[in-house]
Parts: structure tokens; C-alpha cells; sequence
């Protein structure tokens, strides 16, 4: 196995006196695409802020290639520009990450921060908006877009960059039936497999779609870690960790039964 | 209190721009220097958070509403500096966009309210919270005095700047060219609707506010409250008291603002050459000495004007000093009593203030997005370069200010309609949207000038036709330039860059809170059975206002993060863009040559 893109010993994190995170040692291989699974709250969301160097561990270290992410690093102007380069966060809520004036701008945010030169930018934007189908849009104001198109917008903020590696926070929650196939696909198409994307979610019928590699947080902690085969197969574990509930249904015969099941979202 | 355009004097306007110039670098360079990137997005979405609580409509004892401006918690909440940023960005947005307050009258506004309203409100807030714990109630009584006395502050700043038009600026037939009251009639009327009802408004807000934060997000009142223990005693338990003191602090205020001799600013022309009352001028200047004559325009006005109650004193009252406290009571009194009874009339018609700021947001919301619709067709204006606009406009705005003729402006405004016409933008939409909103403002304040003021018919009209004009051109920049253009426009014209930034982002933010707004308003519409009682609808007020701020601080952290993770480091980095064509520079020179024409005509008449 290759050098883990991050590891993470013994990390905890606390939001006041909560422990978001507890004590999570974990290491993500590079070049896999990971499934970070977990029910609202068991801290899927903390840990990509983590990753990405927006939080920092309270006690524990989290390293990206072998260099701790900290606050000492991330006040080197030469690493901060580097590791934010090579790692994009998409978050959940896209009204968080639209915050400029159109959508060209906001494209553009991250190249510019970056100081690359005009006509890159401008070019790279472009391509990145057409790879999006979103082309049409580039001088509409974000918050006069559809749901569906703010999501494409905020994931094209991101892959601008073109990062080695990917982090998203519940891609397709809220999002309509049509355009959440529509996300899946471009994020399956995107990095030929060679980039690592992590993807947080809570929707196992996703899991086996995007992911080779799955890590099933509970309460701050890994409650389990390793192919999503095996992950999604183990009722009892997704039970216990609130991923699947039992709700009574009606078969075909007229009987009516209950047991706990997952929302597969399979065609054959 | 947000100040139109054309009721101050070109000059009036550029002294406040360049009395506001050195607080707002400061406020900017601290901003800079303290390397506090988040301040970026905390500003953005705390301006957008209170130019939203400026639409909410909160019931009042007696029956009226009115609406609060946020300037104390957002000193509390900020500290004075960022606050004077936050407030100026909301009353920037107010007048570009949606045309409350005027643009020339920009730098008026951001001194009275930001600046004054922001640096009292935490000086008091901070003197009188002392060192009580974050829980203590003191803190949230010192919130709601710090917001009243702050609005209050403001307002008699623009009472004064206000008062002081007619002094100065009349034409020659002595009609007054701007605001048409004097001093004491100005400061009368506006102090009796702050301390009254806008100064309530902004204490039930800043002390309601500081309330819920002390329960629900404490961390939000650390940074204005440097060494305070955890834990201790220092409570006062006082609310039936405070309001005691406060309606004591109404009706003695004005006594207080005008007992003092003659009134500051209020000096007849004789004063000054009598070396008495020169020594008194001067005590109440600090100790600055009078000019030796008196002021020109004062010479001129004493000659041509004498007030219709002369000097305020009724004739009865042999005493000046006596006198002149109790006409200014009996004025307050009457204005108070006028206000308390349109309040009891329009009550019976009026919507609970659930139902009254839904509509507000939603008006708002319905003219951004006219605004977007309208920018976003292609009539003569939308294809001018947004830069050439924003010069060509703001300087027609000035000559209408800056014009001693009627007719001039008149010209104005048929060219501006005009201009309208030939870019899409129809009378209905100029009616609903402009000149309506603007004859009622600004037609209930000209109205009584016909009576009371010298030259009344004239005096009103110049008030009026500027008004109208100046909204009008100022209406026509923003119903033609999508916001992002009016922005690069802006940054190109070297405004700070950060600036700018923080105003696109409030005004991106503007319309998540607004909806966020709106949800939680819309949402107790639909469990609220029955009228609420006023007390009860004031509760529910400043806790809606409490809600949106946490919710808004979390945005604005949410929004930080973001911005970090896409290579943030507190330096706001821009694409140059625009090039003008051919065709722009013929429209900049046609909007100089126009205005050059205007102030020629002008000179060529007087």
C-alpha cells in the first residue's frame, strides 16, 4: 500500500465541551476514493474540516504526506498556498461557499487567492465551467440559482484548483432526483481514479457508487473501517450506529412486516 | 433618519464625507492590521443582518411600531470600529440599491448613525456594563441604554445638520434652497419621533438582543467585555425603573438640548457683535471665539426672516429662557400627541407586526429582484459601461443638488426620465418604486414649510423636485447595472478593494438572511392563533432579532471557513477588467457636458 495522503493519531476535537471528535486514529491511502459514513452528528462534517486544515486537532496531530497540519504551518505563506491548492473542500450548505457577486467570481476566488497569472485564470475558469454545464450562467448572481446549479457551482469553485484531493460534505444533499444522478456522475467521471476523494454522506445507496474504501463514524468515533461490500453488509453494525432504521412495509401479498433495510438506489 | 438627497447643501454633504474619511480608514486600517481575515465575512453578514432588523416592524408601548437600526448591537457585538464598517456598509447598500437615504447625503448618514451612532453606543454600553458578568442583567440594561441614547445621538446630529440649511443656503427671494427648518423647529421634531418611538425601538432591540445572547451565545458579548470574572453578583434588577428614567430622560432632553441660554448654532446677528453674548458664543463652542461679524448668510437671514413664532418665545412669557423650554415642550408635546393619534388610527386598519414586516421583507425582496430583471434587459443605459455610469450619475445627482433653480432641476428630471424611458424602466415602475415612496417622505415633511417657513411654496418645491430628481438618477444606476458591475465599477473607481468585497458579499448575504427572515416569520405566522399582546409581540421581536444574529455569526463562520479553504489569507485579490469603448466615452462626455451645461445655466441666471 502506498503512503496514506492523511493520517490521523489519536485526534480529538471539541466544539466547547463537546467532543465532536474522539480520540480517531485513521489513515486515508492515497489515490482511493473513501466513504466517510455516519448518522447527523457523529462528526463526518468536523472531520473534513479537519483534513482540510480549517480546524485544527486539539490533542492528536493529522498529517497530510507526512507534514502535521497546524496553525505554525499553515502561517508559512508557501505551505498554506500549496496545501489549499492540492485539497478542495466542497461544503454541504452551497450559500456558505457562494459568496461573491457571479459565478465567474466565484470560479475565479480560489485562482486568484493563489495568485495565478490573469489569462490562466481566465482560461482555466472557462474550461472548468463547460466541464460543469454551467457555462451559460458565469455573470448570473449565485443566489438567484436553482439548488441543482448552485451545488455545480460550488463544486466548480473547487475543482478549479484541480486538486489531488477532493473533500465533500453530503454532495447531493437536498438535491432533486435528476440533479443528484447528475453530481454522482460528474464526481465518478472526475480524476480517472487517480485523485483521492472523500466523500461524507449518510446515504448508503451512494456508498458502493463512489466509494472503494469506507470509514462508518459513530459519536466522534470509527466504529468500523474497510470495503463498503463489507461495511453495508453488516445489519447489526449499521443498526447500532443509527444508518438504517426499521419502518413497516407492505409486500405484494397483502403482508406487512418490518425489519431494518437500506434505501439502495440499484437498477437491476 | 436615513438623510435624502437634496436636503443638505453640496457642501454640508462634502464636510460630513470628509468628517467620516478619517473614521473609516481608521476603522479599515484596524481591520487590516489586526490580521483578523474573519472580519471580512463577519462585516459582510452583520451589514446585511442589520439593513434586514432596519425592516423589521416592532410594536412599541402606545400603540405605534418603528424600526430599530441595529447600531447598538452592533457596537456591542463588534466593538466600535468594526461596527462603524458595518453600519456604513448597510447604509451604503440602502442608497445605492434601494434608494433609502441619499447618495450625496452618504457621508451624513454614515456620521450620524455609524460613526457617532457606533462610538456612543459602546462608549456608553461599555460604562455602564463595567465589569458585571456576561450574565448580568446590568448588560442587557446597559445594551438597551446604549442603543437609545446612540439612535438618540444620531438623530440630533442630523437635527442639526438639518437646522442649519436654511441658515445658510437660501435663494434670493429667501426661500430656503434645502431642508426648509430651522434649528428649533428641526430639533424639536426629530428628537420628539427618536426619543419617543425610534430610540424605544432601538432599546427594546440592543437590550433584547443582549438578553438572548446572554443565554443562547454569551461568546458573542465577550469581545466588548475584556476582564470580567466568570462568575459574581452585580446584578440590577431593574426594568420598571429604567423605564422611569427613561421617560424622565425624554421629556427632560430637549429642555436640556435648548435650555442652555441660546441654543448652540442658534445665534441671532446682533449676538455677535455684543462682547456678552460673544463670551457665551464662545463658552458653548469650547472656547473657540466667534467671528467678529456675523455670518453673512445670518446677517441676510435676520434681515429677510423673522419666525413665525418669533424666537419661540409666546408673547406671555417675559422670560426668553422660560419661554423658549416651554414652546419646545408644547411642540414636542404636540407632535407626540399627532403621532399617538395617526398610530390610533392606522392601528385599526393596521396588520400585526408579524404580518407588517413579512411584507416589508418581501417588498424589499420584490424590488432587488425588479432591479435584477431590469438590469438585465437591454435598453439604452444597460449597454453604458457600469464606470461611466456610476461618474455621469452621481455627478448629475451633485449639479441637482448643487442647482439654485428650479427649472434647472426640472430640465434634470425630464432628461432622467428620458433616460428611464429609453431604458426599459416604465412610469408604473418609477411611480411604485420611486417617486411615490419619495413624495410621501419627503411631501409630509415639505407640506408644513408651506404654512410656516418664508417663501413656504418655494421652499417646499426645491425640496421636493430635488428630491425626486436625485432618487430618480439614483434609481437609474441601480435599475440598470447588475449589482456585480455596479461593484467592479466601484473597485475600478479605487475604492478599497476589501471594501468592495465586503459589499458584494453583504449584499449576497442581504438575501440569505432575508430569507432566513422570512421562513421565521412565516413560521410563527402559521402557530400564532389570535392577536398577540404588545408586550408579547415585542418579546417575540427581540428574540427574532436574536435568532437571526446567532444565525448570522454562523454564517459569517461557515462563510470564513469556506473562504480559507479556497486560499484566503485577509487580502482580497480582483481580476482588472473593463475596457471602454468608443461609445463609452461618449456617454461620460455627454453626462460632463450635461452637467457642465446645468451649472452654467445656472451661474448664467443667478
Amino acid at each position: 500500500m502506498t503512503a496514506p495522503v492523511f493520517d490521523l493519531r489519536n485526534v480529538t476535537y471539541r466544539y466547547d465541551a463537546v467532543a465532536a471528535l474522539a480520540d480517531v486514529t485513521l489513515a486515508i491511502p492515497t489515490g482511493k476514493r473513501v466513504a466517510l459514513l455516519g448518522a447527523n452528528g457523529s462528526g463526518k462534517s468536523t472531520l473534513l474540516r479537519l483534513l482540510d486544515g480549517l480546524h485544527f486537532a486539539d490533542s492528536g496531530t493529522v498529517s497530510f504526506h507526512g507534514r502535521a497540519l497546524d496553525a505554525g504551518a499553515f502561517g508559512h505563506d508557501a505551505f498554506a498556498f500549496d496545501f489549499r491548492r492540492r485539497v478542495g473542500l466542497v461544503f454541504q450548505n452551497p450559500e456558505v461557499q457562494l459568496f461573491n457577486p457571479t459565478v465567474f467570481d466565484e470560479v475565479a476566488f480560489a485562482p486568484l487567492q493563489l495568485r495565478w497569472p490573469k489569462e490562466q485564470i481566465i482560461e482555466r475558469v472557462s474550461a472548468v465551467l463547460e466541464l460543469m454545464e454551467i457555462g451559460h450562467l458565469r455573470s448570473r448572481p449565485p443566489h438567484r440559482l436553482s439548488g441543482g446549479e448552485k451545488k455545480r457551482v460550488a463544486l466548480a469553485s473547487v475543482l478549479v484548483l484541480d486538486p489531488e484531493v477532493l473533500l465533500l460534505d453530503e454532495p447531493t444533499a437536498g438535491l432533486d432526483p435528476r440533479s443528484e444522478s447528475q453530481i454522482i456522475d460528474m464526481l465518478i467521471a472526475w480524476g480517472d481514479g487517480a485523485r483521492t476523494v472523500i466523500t461524507a454522506t449518510h446515504d448508503l445507496g451512494l456508498v458502493e457508487d463512489i466509494a472503494d474504501h469506507c470509514v462508518l463514524l459513530y459519536q466522534g468515533q470509527v466504529a468500523a473501517e474497510g470495503e463498503p461490500a463489507l461495511v453495508l453488509r453488516d445489519q447489526a453494525l449499521l443498526a447500532r450506529t443509527n444508518m438504517i432504521h426499521a419502518h413497516r412495509h407492505r409486500h405484494a401479498s397483502g403482508l406487512t412486516h418490518s425489519h431494518p433495510h437500506t434505501h439502495p438506489h440499484r437498477h437491476d | 433618519m436615513h438623510i435624502p438627497d437634496g436636503y443638505l447643501s453640496p457642501a454640508t454633504c462634502a464636510t460630513l464625507y470628509t468628517g467620516s474619511a478619517p473614521f473609516w480608514w481608521v476603522s479599515l486600517r484596524r481591520m487590516r492590521r489586526g490580521l483578523n481575515t474573519h472580519m471580512v465575512p463577519l462585516l459582510s453578514v452583520f451589514a446585511a443582518f442589520s439593513f434586514i432588523i432596519m425592516m423589521f416592524n416592532l410594536p412599541l408601548p402606545g400603540g405605534t411600531t418603528g424600526h430599530a437600526v441595529g447600531i447598538g448591537i452592533a457596537a456591542i457585538v463588534l466593538g466600535p470600529w468594526a461596527s462603524i464598517l458595518a453600519i456604513s456598509i448597510a447604509l451604503i447598500i440602502q442608497a445605492l440599491l434601494f434608494g433609502d437615504g441619499g447618495i450625496t447625503a452618504i457621508g451624513a448618514n454614515c456620521f450620524n448613525m455609524a460613526i457617532l451612532g457606533s462610538l456612543s453606543a459602546y462608549g456608553i454600553y461599555r460604562l455602564l456594563a463595567g465589569r458585571a458578568p456576561i450574565e448580568s442583567s446590568r448588560r442587557a440594561v446597559a445594551g438597551a441604554i446604549a442603543g437609545y441614547v446612540a439612535i438618540n445621538i444620531s438623530a440630533l446630529a442630523a437635527a442639526v445638520e438639518l437646522g442649519i440649511q436654511p441658515l445658510l443656503y437660501r435663494d434670493a427671494t429667501g426661500a430656503a434652497l434645502y431642508a426648509p427648518y430651522p434649528l428649533q423647529i428641526a430639533i424639536p421634531a426629530m428628537m420628539a419621533g427618536h426619543l419617543t418611538v425610534a430610540g424605544v425601538a432601538e432599546m427594546v432591540v440592543s437590550g433584547g438582543v443582549v438578553a438572548y445572547l446572554q443565554r443562547m451565545e454569551p461568546n458573542l458579548l465577550r469581545s466588548t467585555a475584556p476582564g470580567v470574572q466568570e462568575h459574581g453578583t452585580g446584578d440590577w434588577s431593574v426594568t420598571k425603573p429604567l423605564w422611569i428614567a427613561l421617560a424622565v430622560l425624554a421629556i427632560l432632553s430637549p429642555l436640556g438640548i435648548l435650555a442652555a441660554g441660546t441654543a448652540w448654532g442658534e445665534w441671532a446677528a446682533s449676538d455677535f457683535l455684543h462682547p456678552e453674548t460673544r463670551q457665551q458664543i464662545a463658552n458653548a463652542s469650547a472656547g473657540q471665539a466667534p467671528p467678529s461679524q456675523p455670518p453673512a448668510g445670518l446677517a441676510r437671514l435676520a434681515q429677510s426672516w423673522s419666525a413665525p413664532l418669533s424666537r419661540y418665545a409666546p408673547p406671555f412669557l417675559k422670560n426668553s429662557a422660560l419661554g423658549y423650554m416651554l414652546s419646545a415642550m408644547i411642540g414636542m408635546t404636540l407632535i407626540i400627541v399627532m403621532g399617538l393619534a395617526l398610530g390610533a388610527l392606522l392601528r385599526r386598519h393596521s396588520r400585526s407586526f408579524i404580518e407588517a414586516t413579512i411584507a416589508n421583507l418581501l417588498r424589499a425582496s420584490e424590488y432587488a429582484s425588479t432591479a435584477e430583471h431590469s438590469a438585465e434587459s437591454r435598453g439604452l443605459l444597460q449597454r453604458v459601461d457600469p464606470r461611466v455610469k456610476v461618474v455621469g450619475l452621481i455627478l448629475l445627482i451633485i449639479v441637482v443638488a448643487a442647482s439654485h433653480h428650479l427649472v434647472i432641476i426640472g430640465v434634470l428630471f425630464a432628461i432622467a426620465l428620458a433616460l428611464a424611458l429609453a431604458s426599459h424602466i416604465g412610469v408604473g415602475k418609477l411611480v411604485s418604486w420611486v417617486w411615490l415612496p419619495v413624495l410621501f417622505f419627503t411631501g409630509a415633511i415639505a407640506l408644513p414649510a408651506i404654512a410656516f417657513a418664508p417663501q413656504g411654496l418655494r421652499s417646499a418645491a426645491y425640496l421636493v423636485s430635488r428630491a425626486e430628481t436625485a432618487a430618480t438618477l439614483s434609481a437609474l444606476l441601480v435599475l440598470t447595472t447588475p449589482w456585480p458591475w455596479v461593484l467592479k465599477a466601484l473597485r475600478v473607481l479605487k475604492c478599497p478593494t476589501v471594501l468592495v468585497a465586503i459589499l458584494g458579499m453583504t449584499y449576497r448575504y442581504v438575501f440569505e438572511i432575508l430569507r432566513t427572515a422570512l421562513d421565521m416569520f412565516e413560521s410563527r405566522r402559521s402557530r400564532t392563533v389570535g392577536a398577540l399582546s404588545p408586550a408579547e409581540s415585542r418579546r417575540l421581536a427581540a428574540s427574532a432579532v436574536g435568532v437571526l444574529l446567532s444565525k448570522s455569526v454562523h454564517l459569517s463562520n461557515d462563510v470564513h471557513l469556506a473562504m480559507q479553504s479556497r486560499g484566503f489569507r485577509g487580502e482580497v485579490h480582483v481580476l482588472p477588467d473593463f475596457r471602454a469603448r468608443a461609445a463609452d466615452w461618449c456617454w461620460l462626455a455627454g453626462f460632463v457636458f450635461l452637467a457642465a451645461a446645468a451649472l452654467w445655466w445656472g451661474a448664467l441666471t443667478a
